[in-house]
């Protein structure tokens, strides 16, 4: 137990210097691309003098050590800043797009492992047959599409053509929450598709490896059937590969779905992410960056401990 | 500024539909697909076109733009009295006008409102330089004294210099109070900002003309959603979803056309694109060389690459367009088809060296990159060697602010109501246009009173421009917006107004 629990202290060390890591290149990156908030909030017309002002006005002529102690400090008692754009601390921004943000990705892994257990698994079972070759085909095309494509030809069908689902946006201030995941139907499926085709190959590549294998051929010829002998000696053996690329599409997925985000006019964390990019908001740049950077370890930190469920030879 | 004659004509056929369906409100909602999120709704601090489009809703300036771009009156009661020395104001006010929370406009309401557009807004300071003072007569009259005569202050009091109640200002805007026929109930900032009928409101009289004119609340709702993928704009406007779509590309007019559930509307002359130059540091410092580059670039072809389509673009020396009250050929040099020849001869005397000539240019707006690459290929053509840096709009912003970063940015305008308030002009606006010639011409135009003696003096402008060489002037472009299928008497202005529209039923 005192082994797991130091195990448990050692991996969350190694997170939290993830973290510190994040928190420094982000701030610096940051501050050496080129472009002024200033001038981005004050446009064209601004004149340097105009534009001097407002960065004295933001506290961004500060020298950066005074800003980035600032930030660090901000971080420690849980406020991630202000921003310089939207008039409200990064963190209540973030809160504001965490809704759909987090049902896109729930929605997009749903259909994306709906997708692809089944597919992956069957196709590794008939492998070399017609099914298999158009799987392995398919998943290859699945995988090479872009999701703005796809969104847009999604958009193009059933939205403009049929009409079934809005093309765009996350409703109006009276649309009840239904209505709202409504209009996540067309992008999660988009990002679903495109997911599946990585899972889908990993699925079938994992069951491939372990369907040769003795314990496999043992469990056969005790008279076990095909059903229990892929879905229970088989499938439990090839679950580690698929649980990483699970957990990596998940991760990916909450860092932004960006371009299909923009596509669909979603005001989720990507949709922030972007345009605090174009705009230099560096307080949402930051927060976001090192709130999803602090997801991102989480699901990993998940995954690792599933490993441990999974197959129990796997120590920390 | 627009095709004058092209709105005054569209305005005419508007009318007799317009009259009647203005009489009328409804409970329906107008749901506009915009560009993007607006930074701010605090347009005093950022008159951006986005912020523009929405504010003009909420809020209401002392002046306005009717169909030929001259200031009219909108909270103002009538033309300004001026003193015979040009240098006193008296501007009086509608009675009656009430904010959205219920209080009364008086001076002192615009007296504040025009300090802070002063102390804060980038035209509101140049303006400060020469206001002697600015008081109340009374609650109906305001006073502006001025230290100089300054031709463009009532161009300048019809945009972004809103009015709003005394006792809601504040260095930060922490609430949207105006007197316009929309009053603001919700923004959700990259969701939606919506908009409710002001009940309250106290349209001024006229027919509508531009942004002036009887201004009626028909929609009871407008929402405003940022859709920046112009393709999702155009897809939504085409499912019903959007009422209205802005800034459509010109690639999408035939398929909005052809979809029977939305048309695509031509708005033209919207704005102008230019190549400013460096007359600050560096290689473009010297006049021959700024005119070897007026003299090497064939405007046609780079906007024909920029918008495809002669449709939606075209090619006019005049800075500003046909129609407008200050279209003018005065002074036109080096100006059309390109000519490399007289370009390498400019370049040999002034004993050009092959250094690289730094353009600057964005992808943000595709337009500026595609003109950029044509300007690229004649410029080599004549004997310059270029490097193009194609950068994001923020950091070419940024860039420009420094003189050491580059000789040639790329960027577009709009066709202020006031010639002079074109950035160019200003000696600090990246580029730092200063000359003698220019300060005489402008302070010619300051001096003048009538509209007659101002458009003789930006005739000696524009002279003074070609020859001082302090941007290429490439053309003007045309917008694309489309308006959905029941949507009845939307009239196309610069900043997209929806007071007047009847949405479907």
């Amino acid at each position: 137990m005192a082994r797991i629990v130091r195990a448990l202290l050692k991996r969350l060390g190694g997170m939290a210097i993830v973290l510190a890591l994040v928190v420094t290149v982000v701030f610096v990156i940051v501050r050496v691309t080129p472009g002024d908030p200033a001038a981005v909030m004050l446009g064209s017309d601004a004149t340097p003098e105009d534009i001097a002002e407002l960065r004295t006005k933001m506290g961004l002529d500060a020298p950066l050590i005074a800003q980035y102690g600032q930030f660090v400090l901000g971080i420690v008692q849980g406020d991630l800043g202000q921003s310089i754009f939207l008039d409200q601390p990064v963190t209540s921004a973030l809160a504001a797009r965490a809704e759909p943000t987090f049902f896109l990705t729930l929605f997009s892994i749903l259909i994306a492992v709906a997708i692809a257990l089944p597919v992956g698994i069957l196709s590794a079972v008939k492998r070399g047959t017609l099914f298999d070759q158009v799987v392995v085909t398919l998943t290859m095309v699945a995988a090479s599409v872009p999701s703005f494509w796809l969104g847009l030809m999604l958009i193009q069908v059933f939205a403009v053509g049929q009409g079934w689902f809005p093309a765009s946006g996350y409703g109006g201030p009276d649309t009840s929450f239904l209505e709202r995941l409504h209009h996540l139907v067309l992008p999660a499926v988009a990002l679903g598709i495109v997911n599946s085709a990585l899972i889908t190959r990993f699925t079938r590549a994992a069951m491939l490896d372990v369907l040769g294998d003795d314990y496999v051929r043992t469990a056969r010829a005790k008279g076990a059937s095909e059903r229990r002998v892929i879905l229970k000696h088989a499938l439990k053996n090839a679950l580690i590969p698929i649980i990483t690329v699970i957990g990596l599409s998940i991760a990916m997925l909450v860092a932004g779905a960006v371009v299909t985000e923009t596509v669909f006019g979603l005001p989720g964390v990507g949709n922030l992410v972007v345009s605090a990019v174009l705009r230099r908001d560096y307080p949402v740049i930051q927060g976001t960056l090192l709130v999803v950077a602090a997801i991102y370890v989480l699901i990993n930190f998940i995954v690792d401990m599933l490993y441990i469920l999974v197959d129990p030879r796997v120590r920390l | 500024m627009k095709n004058a004659l092209a709105l005054m004509t569209l305005a005419a056929a508007l009318a007799s539909t317009s009259s009647l369906a203005i009489a009328q409100t409804t409970d329906g909602v107008l749901t506009v697909a915009t560009i993007g999120e607006p930074p701010t709704l605090d347009v005093i601090q950022t008159a951006t076109d986005i912020v523009l489009t929405i504010d003009q809703h909420i809020f209401e300036t002392l002046y306005t733009y009717d169909n030929e771009w001259r200031s009219v009156p909108l909270l103002a009661l009538a033309m300004p009295e001026i003193s015979e020395d040009g240098l006193t104001y008296r501007i009086p006010l509608r009675e009656g006008v009430t904010f959205h929370d219920g209080s009364d406009l008086d001076a002192k309401d615009v007296t504040a409102s025009l300090t802070r557009w002063m102390a804060v807004n980038s035209k509101g300071k140049q303006v400060a330089e020469v206001v002697e003072s600015l008081s109340e007569d009374g609650p109906n009259t305001v006073v502006v004294k001025l230290k100089s005569r300054y031709a463009p202050l009532l161009a300048t009091f019809s945009q972004a210099s809103v009015i709003m109640p005394s006792e809601k200002i504040a260095d930060t805007l922490t609430e949207f109070v105006g007197t316009g026929p929309y009053a603001l109930k919700e923004r959700k900032p990259d969701q939606y900002t919506q908009l409710v009928r002001f009940d309250g409101y106290k349209s001024p009289e006229g027919e509508p003309s531009n942004y002036a004119g009887k201004r009626v609340a028909i929609a009871k709702e407008i929402r405003f959603v940022p859709v920046p993928d112009a393709n999702t704009r155009v897809e939504g406007l085409i499912s019903g979803q959007f009422d209205f779509a802005d800034s459509l590309p010109v690639s999408a007019y035939e398929r909005v056309e052809a979809s029977g559930k939305a048309k695509a509307v031509i708005y033209e002359n919207t704005g102008w694109a230019s190549l400013n130059m460096n007359m600050k540091e560096g290689l473009l410092t010297r006049k021959e060389l700024r005119q070897a580059v007026q003299a090497a670039l064939n405007p046609n072809d780079m906007m024909l690459a920029a918008f495809s389509d002669e449709r939606f673009f075209s090619v006019d020396a005049s800075i500003f367009p046909k129609g407008s009250l200050w279209y003018t050929e005065a002074g036109v040099a080096r100006y059309g088809e390109g000519d490399p020849e007289e370009a390498g001869k400019l370049l040999a005397d002034a004993g050009y060296d092959g250094t690289p000539l730094r353009l600057m240019t964005s992808r943000q707006y595709e337009f500026h990159y595609k003109i950029g690459e044509v300007a690229k290929a004649y410029l080599e053509a004549a004997g310059f060697k270029v490097d193009l840096q194609v950068v994001d709009w923020a950091t070419l912003t940024t860039r420009r602010a420094d003189p050491k970063e580059w000789d040639i940015f790329i960027t577009h305008s709009n066709f202020p109501g006031d010639p002079t308030t074109i950035n160019t002009i200003t000696d600090s606006y990246p580029g730092w246009y200063v000359s003698d010639q220019k300060a005489a011409a402008v302070a010619a135009y300051m001096d003048a009173v009538s509209d007659a003696d101002k458009q003789k003096a930006w005739e000696g402008i524009q002279t003074v421009i070609y020859d001082d060489a302090p941007l290429f002037k490439v053309g003007n472009f045309n917008a694309v917006t489309g308006v959905g299928a029941g949507i009845a008497d939307y009239t196309p202005t610069y900043w997209p107004h929806f007071w007047n529209v009847t949405p479907k039923q």
